[in-house]
C-alpha cells in the first residue's frame, strides 16, 4: 500500500509542488518571524480550493521544510527560526563562529533527514496499529485523553513551574467553550453576538498566537549579529554519520516520542534528544561550545517530532503538536476526518501521508545540500521591511478562511495575549492544546456521564481510563518539588532542559 | 515575578468567579426532560471551577514570596527600554491597519499605507546620512506598492477570496 501511495505521487504536478512548498517551507523556517505554524496555517488558507491529497502534500512539506529550515538562522544568527531550533543553537553557532558553518549546515540537513525518516517508520508501522487500538476508545477514554494531553502538555512545556502551563492548558479549554455547544446547540458566552456564537475559530487563534506574536517579538529584540558566509564543504564527512550513528537512532527515538506525546512538539523533541545525548556522551565537554554530536542530537530530534506528532492526528483526532493542530483543522477542512475510524473510512490516507513525508523529506536533504549558498540571501532581509509583510499575511490569512472581519480580531486579540503570555512565562503550547481538545473534552465528559447515569465508576475503572488517570495523577504529584527531590535520591536520573540551559555557555 | 503572579492570580480567581457564576446561569432545559448531565453549563462550571483553584494557588504562593508589597521596577523602566518601545509602536501600527484601515478602505490603500509607514518609521533612525534616508524613504512606498498589489491579486484572482 505504501508502494502504491508513493507510486500515486510521482507525477509531475505533485513533485513540482513537493519543490516550491518544501523551499517555500525552509525559507518559512529560516526567516525569524514565521514559525513552522503560521506556514502551515497560511498555506491552508491558500490551498482551500484544491483537492485534499494535493493540499494536505503541499502542508506536509511545509511542516517538514520549516522545522529544517529553522536550523539555518540557528546556525548563522544564533537566533532559532522557529522554537524547534532553540537546541541547535548551542552548538551550531559557536561552530559557525569558528568558520564551520557550511559543516554545521549540512549535519543539521543529514540530521535531519535521518530524524525525520526514523519519525516515518514509526509512522507507517504504530499508526495503523494505533487506529485498531483506538477503536476501544469511548466517551470515557476520550475524555481522560483530552484531560491527559493538557496535563502533560502543561507539566513539559513549564518544566519550571507545570502550574503556570496548566493555567495556559485550562484557559484555552475555557476559550473553546465560547460559542454554540455540541448538545443542544446553545450559544454559550455569546451575550448576542453572533460573531461569538460561531465560536473562537482554531486557525485565526494559531495564526495570531504564532504569527502575530512572533512579529511583535522579533521587533522588540535587537538587531541580529550575522555569520554570513560559509565557505566550507557542506557535504558532511561520512565519519560524522558513523561515529555517532547511536546518538542519532536515540534522538530519533526520542523525537518521536516527544511528538507523540499531545502538543508537546518539535521543541521538547530537540532538547530532550540533546539532554539524552550530553549524558551518554563521551564528549560531554564539547556541548556547548560546538559539538557535532549536539547538533546532530537537537536536529534529528526535532524532525523526528514531525511525523511522531502527525500520528495522534491521524488515529485519535488529537494533534502531537501546533503545525499539526493546523494540519488536523486542515484535514477536517478538506473532508478526511482523522481519528479511529480512519482505517476504515480512509484505510490509504494514512499511507498516503507516509509517502507525503518521505517526499518532502528527501525535498530538505536535497535542497538543503544543493542551496545552502542561495538560501544565506534569504536571510539578509532587514525585520523592518520582512515583519510589516508577514503581518499582512497574517491579516489576510485569519480573513480569508471564513471571511469574517471578526476572525482578524480574533488573530490580533491572540497575538496580543500570546506576548503577553511569553512576557510573563507561560507557555502558549497548551493554550492552543486546549482550543483544540475543548470540544472533545465537553461531550466525551457530558456522554460519559449520561451514560454511566452520573456515576464516576466507569471513568475510574475502565483499563484504558484507568491508565490514562494514573498517568495524570503521577504528573502532578511529580510536579511537587519536595516529591521530586525524594525520587531524585532514590534514582540517578537528572536532566531537564533549564539545567542544560544554565550549564551551557551563552552565545 | 511574584508581584506578576499575585496580580494574575487575583485576575484568575475573579474569572474563575464569573465562569462559575455565568454557568450557573445557563439553562438546563428540564422543560425539554433533558438529562441534566448534558447542561450547557456543566464543563464551563468545571472549568471556571479548576481556574479558580489554580488562581488561588498562584495567588497565595505569589503572596508568601512577598508579591503584595514589592516595589514595580519594571514599570519604572518600562517606557525607557528601547525594545518596549519597538513593541508598543508595531502593536499600534498593526491594530490601526488590521483592526481599522481594513474592511474601512480598500485592502491594497490598507495595506500600502501599513507597509509604507511601517518601514519609514522604523528605518528612519537606521538611517546614516541624507542619501541613505532618502533612498529608504524611496523604497518604502515601492516595496508597499509591490506587496499590496500583489498580495491582493493573489487572493482575489488566484485564490478567489472576497476582500474586506
Amino acid at each position: 500500500m505504501l508502494g502504491q501511495a508513493l507510486l500515486g505521487f510521482m507525477t509531475v504536478d505533485a513533485l513540482l509542488a513537493v519543490t516550491w512548498a518544501t523551499l517555500l517551507g525552509i525559507a518559512v523556517g529560516a526567516l525569524p518571524g514565521l514559525t513552522a505554524t503560521l506556514g502551515v496555517a497560511l498555506m491552508t488558507t491558500l490551498t482551500f480550493k484544491m483537492a485534499a491529497n494535493d493540499a494536505i502534500l503541499i502542508l506536509i512539506c511545509m511542516y517538514i521544510g520549516a522545522i529544517y529550515g529553522g536550523s539555518r538562522s540557528a546556525i548563522l544568527l544564533n537566533i532559532p527560526g522557529t522554537p524547534a531550533n532553540a537546541a541547535t543553537t548551542l552548538d551550531g553557532f559557536p561552530l559557525a563562529r569558528r568558520g564551520e558553518a557550511g559543516r554545521a549546515m549540512g549535519i543539521a540537513t543529514t540530521g535531519s533527514f535521518l530524524g525525520s525518516m526514523i519519525g516515518i517508520l514509526f509512522l507507517a508501522t504504530i499508526a495503523p496499529v494505533l487506529a485498531e487500538f483506538a477503536l476501544d476508545f469511548g466517551a470515557f477514554e476520550f475524555f481522560w485523553l483530552a484531560v491527559f494531553g493538557i496535563m502533560i502538555c502543561g507539566h513539559l512545556t513549564a518544566l519550571d513551574d507545570p502550574i503556570k502551563g496548566w493555567i495556559s492548558g485550562f484557559l484555552g479549554l475555557l476559550v473553546a467553550m465560547v460559542g454554540q455547544e455540541g448538545v443542544h446547540a446553545y450559544p454559550r458566552f455569546a451575550y448576542g453576538s453572533t460573531d461569538l456564537a460561531g465560536g473562537i475559530g482554531l486557525l485565526p487563534a494559531l495564526v495570531g498566537a504564532f504569527g502575530f506574536s512572533e512579529v511583535l517579538i522579533v521587533m522588540k529584540e535587537r538587531a541580529a549579529e550575522t555569520v554570513r558566509s560559509a565557505t566550507d564543504r557542506v557535504l558532511p564527512k561520512l565519519e560524522d554519520l558513523t561515529r555517532y550513528w547511536r546518538t542519532i537512532i536515540r534522538s530519533g527515538v526520542i523525537g518521536t516520542t516527544m511528538g507523540i506525546l499531545p502538543g508537546v512538539g518539535e521543541d521538547m523533541g530537540a532538547w530532550a534528544s540533546y539532554a539524552a545525548a550530553r549524558r551518554a556522551s563521551r564528549e560531554r565537554e564539547k556541548f556547548g561550545k560546538g559539538s557535532v554530536e549536539g547538533l546532530m542530537a537537537a536536529e534529528t530530534g526535532n524532525n523526528a517530532a514531525v511525523p511522531g506528532a502527525i500520528i495522534p492526528v491521524l488515529t485519535l483526532a488529537v494533534p502531537g503538536s501546533a503545525p499539526a493542530a493546523v494540519l488536523l483543522a486542515a484535514m477536517f477542512i478538506h473532508g478526511v476526518r482523522p481519528g479511529p475510524l480512519i482505517m476504515i473510512e480512509f484505510p490509504t490516507f494514512i499511507f498516503a501521508v507516509v509517502a507525503m513525508c518521505v517526499l518532502a523529506t528527501f525535498g530538505i536533504l536535497i535542497f538543503g545540500l544543493l542551496l545552502t549558498r542561495p538560501l544565506l540571501y534569504v536571510l539578509a532581509v532587514p525585520r523592518e521591511r520582512l515583519m510589516p509583510v508577514i503581518f499582512v499575511l497574517c491579516t489576510i490569512g485569519s480573513f480569508a478562511i471564513a471571511s469574517r472581519v471578526f476572525d482578524i480580531w480574533i488573530m490580533l486579540a491572540f497575538g496580543i495575549l500570546g506576548l503577553v503570555l511569553r512576557e510573563m512565562r507561560y507557555p502558549m503550547a497548551p493554550l492552543v492544546l486546549g482550543l483544540v481538545l475543548g470540544p472533545i473534552l465537553d461531550t466525551s465528559l457530558r456522554r460519559g456521564l449520561v451514560l454511566s447515569d452520573g456515576s464516576p465508576i466507569p471513568f475510574l475503572i475502565r483499563p484504558i481510563s484507568l491508565v490514562l488517570w494514573v498517568t495524570i495523577a503521577i504528573t502532578v504529584l511529580l510536579s511537587f518539588r519536595r516529591i521530586r527531590t525524594t525520587l531524585a535520591g532514590l534514582l540517578p536520573w537528572r536532566g531537564s532542559r533549564e539545567e542544560i540551559s544554565k550549564e551551557a555557555p551563552k552565545g | 515575578m511574584p508581584r506578576a503572579d499575585f496580580i494574575t492570580g487575583l485576575v484568575l480567581i475573579l474569572l474563575g468567579v464569573a465562569v462559575v457564576w455565568a454557568s450557573l446561569d445557563m439553562p438546563r432545559f428540564e422543560e425539554r426532560n433533558a438529562n441534566p448531565y448534558t447542561a450547557p453549563g456543566l464543563v464551563p462550571g468545571l472549568l471556571g471551577a479548576i481556574i479558580l483553584a489554580l488562581g488561588a494557588i498562584l495567588f497565595v504562593r505569589a503572596a508568601r514570596a512577598g508579591g503584595w508589597r514589592l516595589a514595580w521596577p519594571a514599570a519604572r523602566h518600562g517606557t525607557g527600554d528601547p525594545g518596549v518601545r519597538r513593541a508598543a509602536l508595531s502593536i499600534a501600527l498593526c491594530l490601526l491597519y488590521a483592526g481599522g484601515l481594513v474592511g474601512t478602505v480598500p485592502f491594497w490603500l490598507a495595506t500600502f499605507l501599513f507597509i509604507t509607514t511601517f518601514v519609514i518609521l522604523f528605518e528612519w533612525p537606521l538611517a546614516t546620512d541624507r542619501a541613505d534616508r532618502a533612498r529608504r524613504l524611496a523604497f518604502a512606498p515601492l516595496l508597499a506598492a509591490v506587496i499590496a498589489v500583489g498580495v491582493t491579486a493573489l487572493f482575489q484572482y488566484v485564490f478567489l477570496v472576497r476582500l474586506p
